[in-house]
């Protein structure tokens, strides 16, 4: 037997071959659709492009609106690894808008430091709260998640109207369109242009200095863990190194203006979400792959009778997978609220959470795929106006592309058939069990 | 005469592995040709190849003495090859005679032009099928839903589907893994009638003793290719095993007398409700010493299964005591039965057994990833894991690429012995086999008796549940029968033998043998 694992390059070309393949087939059709309608393909692709990525700002805009559809593609997928199917998503955003919104406009005395960790938490909680609701039904009385979220999803959506609308009591009394109060400046989630700013103050630095150094500090020794064998050396050398990564960061954000682009721009609104996100992708595969909650999740979700033979407890999974896979939706409208919309406005329906059933399908629940598609949808999502202004197509035959990748996607022998890649033996993409049981 | 059907040179790989090389085989018309080898040894690949399903690298197929390409199994049926497979292809809601009609409707001739809304002439089916099945013998009703025949009816309605779309070559893979002793001996008058009314017959099998009982002629593969042609008159069980693995087989297991001493198992009274709620195991009381084997003989569906399950905590047991050890496990939770020293191997290690879409390291650690030095904490060591696991496939002598291979794609024999690899490398007092060695083939099944009686040997207690009568007369030293859920009688070995076990297994009992109140 080979000691080491070799990196399958063939088997990863191909399992992102079926994905790619149905973009550009779904992109191919939806041209065809766009002609039937009367208008230009090319025109309308052009205009999508522009809108999503050269346009001025328009790259920095589609990071934006990646960001919701990576937390929540990663919310998805880790109800799929359980073999639970969440369409909830949506109403778990919401319940993390609300519970992120109310915590950040109220406890305006609070330093930025408790206030916003404490509204990103109260949205994780209501989201987590929220979809283990459903977990618990499942796990303890065998109702269906796909029903339980469905209907929690109305719950939420009304529920919100109700706070935030006409006599809601989250309502801002002095505003004349039905929102909350906008948030305190202690709880924004900034935005790169704010940065500079609030970088002048050296406490701030002294405090991302010390988070990186001792990170790359511990990447450090993890690293050296794995391939150096002298440990006084290492020790040295991960310490010297992250002092020196430390200082360069204290000095460097003093000086953010210096990069221009989204850090100058008064008008960019891209916001420390999006890393924020990039980052919990990492963490949910460690998550997943690294850890016994991961181990328990996977097999729960690809053999339900051989993990009970392990004793492992099916109904404590579907709790913590769909509470885990809450957070994530509650974290993405916390994000959402704290970095771009600073306020909550009733009737502010985003179907994000929807999208993402297929942004996870299409990354074959992989987070680092999940980047990558969620990164699609931003940019289609992003591109779908100035696509709309320039051919005088309707913005709505993004979503007829979207639902056709989704259709590739979830049907892949179309894909495989029409460009001719032959399956692997003994491949099976299981996304979810029956629905019966 | 030319043969019924003919395979010449057929040759067909997959990545990795050649499946079939130069495969030469005939099949005379009139004869049950049985065809033997172990698992992996391309039997299935074969039979996929005459079936149409797989298009051979090189080679040709004849029927009746005529080359024919075989694309689809509808070539197959149409020129008369119909096959049975293990895992059956019938639509349980519908009556025998629905399922008949799958495929090729008959509609009544009156309406024969309203195209898609012609009226379906279930009468003209349920007529033919009960005509064939009489001529055969097989004993079929027509008009009962799939759903409610027993698994050896079922199997009749696939041969008599074969029948229906006019086969006169029957392709049979490993009918008996799915029957019991006497299922199959029913399985065997029905096959011999066929044969004597002209169908040919392959029968696939690893099983030495079934096809001294039916075939006429013999060939044995072995990875991938022919090794001999015999009959079961020039044969012996052991040529043929030693054909089929390549070497000397012990198809007995060498052991000495066990050494009881403490009792591990203590089970008293217990009762035990099966899915459908109604009582599985009735009154189960016994004891399963350190050092020696108790083998649970039966029927299979006669409670072993809920037996099995309530003792390892997968099943809520209704009234009685399991005791571990002295301590009361009754009820707890499978976490905490494992927890008190219980290995066990699952009588289905598809289903129970093993995650299949893992790795075989993956699967090595499936009871004990929680623990050091595999986790500390949430964090799992991947480090560890792989090489507890390549330590585990060099001693359990798992046939893979490496350990990083799904648990899938390996043979039935390489499955099992990852499940035992796990459970007798983790600490523990009782072993439970259940259905140890179902479906696999020689070779497997004498590493394994091997390392049950080595358990046993070095102090264990093993409780060893198998529907196969020889399995439990060579590995126990006490024989108890399982008859519709209750424990009708324990027998030392020395005074068990084929026929007292056997009419225990019946539900026939004298005053002398039982020896439970």
């Amino acid at each position: 037997m080979p000691e080491k694992q070799s990196w399958d390059w063939g088997g990863w070309l191909e399992g992102i071959a079926v994905p790619i393949l149905a973009v550009i087939t779904a992109l191919l059709v939806g041209a065809v659709v766009i002609w039937s309608v009367g208008g230009n393909p090319l025109v309308a692709y052009k205009g999508m492009l522009d809108g999503a990525f050269l346009k001025k700002r328009a790259f920095t805009e589609t990071l934006v609106a990646t960001t919701p559809y990576i937390f929540l593609g990663l919310a998805v997928a880790f109800g799929f690894k359980c073999g639970l199917f969440n369409i909830g998503a949506e109403g778990q955003f919401y319940m993390g808008e609300l519970a992120a919104v109310w915590v950040a406009y109220n406890f305006q005395a609070w330093p930025a430091y408790i206030h916003l960790p404490a509204a990103m938490l109260a949205g994780i909680i209501a989201g987590a709260f929220w979809s283990a609701i459903a977990g618990y039904l499942r796990g303890a009385f065998g109702a269906h998640e796909v029903i339980t979220t469905i209907m929690l999803n109305y719950v939420a959506i009304y529920l919100a109207d109700f706070l935030v609308g006409m006599k809601g009591p989250m309502r801002d009394p002095r505003a004349s369109v039905p929102q909350t109060r906008p948030i305190a400046n202690s709880a924004i989630l900034p935005r790169l242009n704010e940065l500079p700013a609030i970088m002048q103050h050296p406490a701030v630095r002294i405090g991302w200095a010390v988070v990186f150094a001792i990170s790359v500090y511990f990447l450090l020794k993890w690293w050296f863990a794995k391939r150096v064998t002298s440990t006084a050396r290492k020790q040295a050398y991960s310490l010297i190194v992250a002092l020196l990564v430390g200082v360069a960061i204290f000095i460097g954000l003093a000086h953010l203006t210096a990069i221009g682009g989204p850090f100058t721009d008064p008008a960019d609104r891209l916001h420390l979400g999006f890393f924020l996100a990039l980052l919990t992708a990492v963490f949910v595969w460690w998550l997943l792959n690294k850890t016994t909650i991961g181990f328990e999740v996977r097999t729960v979700g690809a053999n339900p009778d051989a993990a009970e033979y392990a004793g492992i407890s099916i109904i404590r999974n579907f709790v913590v997978a769909m509470g885990i896979s809450g957070a994530l939706s509650g974290l993405a409208g916390a994000v959402e609220v704290l970095g771009l919309q600073r306020m909550l406005k009733s009737f502010f329906a985003a179907g994000y959470g929807f999208d993402s059933i297929a942004v996870a399908l299409l990354a074959k629940n992989d987070p680092f795929g999940i980047i990558a598609s969620g990164f699609l949808f931003g940019a289609m999502r992003n591109g779908a106006d100035l696509m709309e202004l320039r051919s005088g197509v309707s913005k709505y035959i993004i979503g007829i592309v979207q639902a056709l990748v989704l259709l590739f996607v979830a049907a892949p022998v179309i894909i495989r058939w029409l460009y001719r890649i032959k399956g692997r033996r003994g491949e099976k993409i299981v996304v979810t069990r029956g629905w019966g049981k | 005469m030319p043969f019924s059907l003919e395979a010449k040179g057929i040759t067909k790989s997959f990545p990795g592995v050649l499946a079939n090389d130069h495969v030469d085989f005939q099949l005379e018309k009139g004869e049950i040709h049985a065809l033997l080898g172990e698992n992996g040894a391309g039997k299935t690949t074969l039979m996929n190849v005459l079936y149409g399903l797989y298009r051979p690298d090189e080679g040709q197929v004849f029927v009746n003495g005529t080359p024919v390409r075989l694309n689809s199994p509808n070539d197959a049926i149409k020129l008369g090859i119909g096959m049975v497979h293990q895992h059956f292809m019938l639509v349980p809601v519908m009556t025998v005679a629905e399922n008949m009609m799958l495929g090729t409707e008959s509609v009544k001739q009156a309406t024969k032009w309203w195209g898609p809304l012609s009226i379906l002439d279930r009468r003209q089916v349920e007529k033919e099928t009960r005509h064939l099945s009489e001529q055969y013998g097989l004993d079929v009703d027509p008009t009962i839903p799939v759903h409610m025949l027993s698994v050896g009816v079922q199997q009749r309605v696939e041969i008599l589907k074969a029948l229906y779309r006019k086969a006169d070559i029957l392709i049979l893979d490993e009918p008996t893994a799915v029957l019991t002793p006497q299922e199959a001996e029913e399985l065997f008058v029905i096959m011999r009638s066929l044969r004597d009314q002209g169908v040919s017959i392959i029968f696939i099998t690893h099983k030495l003793k079934e096809v001294f009982a039916v075939a006429d002629r013999i060939t044995v593969m072995r990875s991938g290719k022919v090794v001999g042609h015999t009959t079961p008159a020039e044969a012996t069980e052991s040529i043929l095993a030693s054909m089929m693995v390549g070497r000397e087989v012990l198809l007995t297991v060498e052991k000495g007398p066990a050494h009881p001493t403490e009792t591990v198992l203590d089970v008293q009274d217990l009762q035990v409700k099966d899915d459908r709620g109604l009582l599985a195991v009735h009154n189960a009381t016994f004891q399963v010493r350190q050092g020696e084997v108790l083998g649970i003989a039966g029927v299979q569906g006669n409670g072993q299964t809920e037996l099995v399950e309530a003792l390892t905590g997968l099943r809520r047991a209704e009234s009685g005591r399991v005791l571990m050890d002295g301590q009361d496990i009754t009820n707890n939770s499978p976490r905490q039965v494992l927890e008190t020293g219980v290995s066990h191997i699952p009588e289905d290690r598809r289903k129970r057994g093993l995650v299949l879409s893992y790795s075989i390291a993956d699967n090595m650690v499936l009871c004990t990833y929680y623990k050091p030095p595999f986790a500390r904490g949430i964090v799992m060591y991947h480090e560890a894991i792989d090489a507890q696991a390549r330590r585990l496939a060099k001693e359990f002598d798992v046939r893979a690429p490496n350990i990083y291979t799904q648990a899938g794609t390996l043979s039935g024999g390489n499955q099992q012995k990852v499940i035992v690899a796990r459970e007798l490398s983790r600490p523990y007092n009782l072993l439970i086999a259940a259905q140890p060695t179902r479906g696999l083939d020689v070779g497997s099944i004498e590493f394994i008796h091997k390392r049950i009686i080595e358990q046993r040997d070095a102090g264990h207690a093993v409780l060893l549940v198998s529907a196969e009568l020889d399995e439990i007369l060579s590995l126990s030293d006490r024989v108890a029968v399982m008859y519709k859920g209750e424990i009708i009688g324990i027998v030392p070995i020395e005074e068990a033998t084929r026929e007292n076990i056997g009419l225990l297994m019946a539900g026939v009992t004298t005053k002398k043998e039982v020896t439970h109140a």
